[in-house]
């Protein structure tokens, strides 16, 4: 079972703000619900709960961090324009492998979610919702959503009737347009853009997907309004958001916390020539020592090149090989893509066989400018940013692990474990039945 | 025999980057075909062929722009500029030059729809691009007999060599396209292939703190 921490809860601050608290075993249930957080403020009209979001500053908590309010007006503005009526989509298939705050966000608050996905479809005014989520590594989140969604109908809470989707085992499956493609019946690979999926997607009708936790926020701001939102996080990066902590142990720990938060709180002490991984197998490698200084939120963080992601903080043993670790989820990365562009399709496996040389000790000299060359040559050049978030994470374990690039070039290693650490999943890609 | 003035400074530019032009084209052609079924050069990784496509499509983009502007600079024979792009507006070689325009027309078109790619949906890039098939062809037909240059001599053989490459590049396309490995099968397929290929070395001596990598 996946822990929740309390670490950062805080009366003033109230956070947890989405977790029930954990002495409640019932918490999940309909009943519980409504007694914490009420009936379901529905505004009567589309459009109007699309200001508060403004005001509120919510960004997608998905790892985009794109401002919600836009993507709401995008979708009203194209269903205006074009005379159709939009679909929302819950997104909580959680396809970072290191990532299970939206599983355990499903798992805890199923209702928060589903409250927020009939707030954003009447202020888009969809009549369509669905929820689409991925097969639970521990939980069966798929039965506990079907019983929330028969104790609704039995409340008479939603407006708009939601169907269950699961998403396919792959890494790319809860990329929007992947997403849109696999509900259509297809595999679930990102198509070129555009058409923009908020203006032409599922059944070519103006699309809302927003993730899981985004929408359990909404549903939060709709009750208790922007003000309150704003009272934790920074005056550019508002609220709170749910983190997925890795340290020494290596179990995750869901933790709601505000944004802004000194990394080191998270990570704990780590010495400075440790390291530490920030937003997930799409993310950046940090040093120990680059760490301590910064603060969880984009703004902070882009001074490292890093980015707040989907709130993943991972800290790499001192017993490990970033290298190692970092080889064997390229390997993954690439054994992920969908296989249509080239620059990925070639470019990764060279990639990840290249890293792999590095890490097993005495590769080629010219192995890392091989890698930094063809890094540059598929960053930006796929339908998805697949390519990119992939050497986005290799260019920083290649900076941030230097010194170990130098002891494996002299066939030594500094790691003394050699079990694996970071969550990397077993199955590949064979057929087309494994997209689907 | 007079030298080279100002004139015919212009109108051998206009020759030989015509002629340069050609050649780049015709290894665009050759490049994209190759990029489409996912083909190989020696000593390049598949995935940079694209970018030697792209890069040199815009060189070849100079070339051309050399040529058509030279020869409207040039004063031996009145070419106006609009029929450079307009087809069919020259007095001079009218048929042919008018090849030229529509030859050049496309390769614009071609080259601005790649430039704006994330504007535009994939379908319409690729109505676009393909038109490509059509455009190296008709630039073909203007250098061969816009003037009499490549009518005989090395530039003949040189203008039957490009032809040949791509006629036959164009028929080894069609016969990859049945050979295609479904998608979901290219990745594993790849990643068997590179990672065979990775060397193995014998283990170093280990310090303390250190172990020697073995493998």
């Amino acid at each position: 079972m996946t822990a929740v921490t309390e670490d950062t809860k805080d009366a003033a601050t109230e956070l947890p703000r989405l977790l029930p608290p954990p002495e409640n075993k019932r918490a999940h249930d309909w009943p519980a619900h409504a007694d914490r957080h009420g009936r379901l403020p529905y505004r009567e009209r589309p459009g109007t709960l699309i200001r508060d979001i403004e005001a509120a500053g919510l960004t997608g908590r998905g790892g985009a961090a794109f401002p919600v309010h836009r993507k709401l007006q995008a979708v009203l503005d194209a269903a205006d324009k074009r005379r159709r009526t939009p679909t929302v989509i819950a997104n909580g298939a959680e396809s970072e492998p290191a990532s299970d705050k939206d599983a355990t966000l499903l798992w805890l608050s199923p209702h928060l979610v589903l409250d927020g996905l009939q707030l954003a479809a009447e202020a888009v005014g969809a009549d369509t919702a669905i929820l689409y989520t991925h097969v639970s590594r521990e939980h069966d989140v798929g039965g506990r959503l079907r019983e929330a969604l028969q104790a609704r109908q039995a409340a008479g809470a939603d407006r708009v009737p939601v169907q269950l989707a699961q998403a396919p085992a792959r890494f790319l499956s809860g990329q929007e347009t992947a997403l849109v493609n696999h509900l259509s019946g297809g595999p679930a690979i990102p198509t070129f853009m555009p058409p923009r999926i908020t203006e032409r997607g599922l059944r070519g009708v103006p699309t809302l997907v927003q993730n899981a936790e985004t929408l359990a926020h909404l549903a939060l701001i709709a009750r208790k309004g922007p003000r309150w939102f704003r009272s934790v996080g920074t005056d550019a990066e508002p609220g709170s958001m749910l983190a997925t902590i890795r340290r020494a142990d290596g179990r995750p720990r869901i933790s709601e916390i505000p944004l802004g938060i000194p990394l080191k709180d998270l990570t704990g002490e780590v010495s400075p020539d440790s390291a530490v991984l920030i937003g997930g197998y799409h993310g950046t490698w940090l040093s120990g020592g680059e760490a301590r200084a910064l603060t969880l939120d984009n703004r902070s963080l882009a001074r490292a090149q890093a980015r707040v992601g989907a709130g993943i903080v991972i800290t790499l043993p001192p017993d490990r090989c970033g290298l190692v670790e970092t080889a064997r989820v390229v390997r993954y990365l690439a054994l992920e893509s969908a296989g249509q562009c080239g620059p990925c399709l070639n470019g990764l496996p060279r990639i990840a066989a290249a890293l792999a040389e590095i890490a097993g000790g005495r590769a080629r000299p010219q192995a890392v400018a091989d890698v930094e060359r063809w890094s540059g040559l598929v960053t930006g050049r796929g339908a998805c940013h697949h390519p990119d978030g992939t050497t986005r994470f290799v260019r920083s374990a290649l900076r941030t692990f230097a010194a170990e690039v130098d002891r494996h070039q002299r066939g030594r290693c500094s790691a003394t474990a050699t079990r694996p650490f970071l969550p990397v999943p077993e199955a590949a890609a064979h057929t087309e039945q494994d997209w689907i | 025999m007079s030298g080279i003035n100002s004139s015919t400074a212009l109108w051998y530019t206009s020759r030989a980057t015509g002629v340069v032009a050609l050649l780049l084209l015709t290894a665009v052609m050759l490049l994209g075909l190759l990029v489409t079924r996912q083909g190989r050069l020696p000593g390049l990784p598949r995935f940079a062929v694209s970018g030697l496509h792209r890069n040199l499509s815009l060189l070849a983009t100079a070339f051309v722009a050399v040529h058509v502007l030279s020869a409207v600079t040039d004063g031996y024979v009145n070419i106006p500029i609009t029929a450079t792009v307009i087809p069919l507006t020259s007095t001079y070689e009218r048929l042919w030059l008018g090849l030229g325009a529509v030859s050049f027309d496309l390769m614009l078109a071609a080259v601005v729809t790649s430039l704006l790619r994330g504007h535009l949906s994939r379908k319409a890039w690729r109505a676009v691009h393909l038109t490509a098939y059509v455009s190296w062809p008709v630039a073909w037909v203007h250098s061969v007999f816009s003037s009499g240059d490549l009518q005989h001599g090395p530039l003949l053989y040189l203008a039957i060599v490009c032809a040949l490459a791509v006629i036959a590049a164009a028929i080894w396309r069609v016969s990859a396209a049945g050979r295609d490995v479904p998608r979901a099968e290219r990745v594993s397929l790849l990643m068997s292939a590179v990672h065979s290929k990775a060397q193995r070395h014998p283990p170093g001596g280990a310090r303390r703190g250190e172990r020697t990598l073995s493998q």
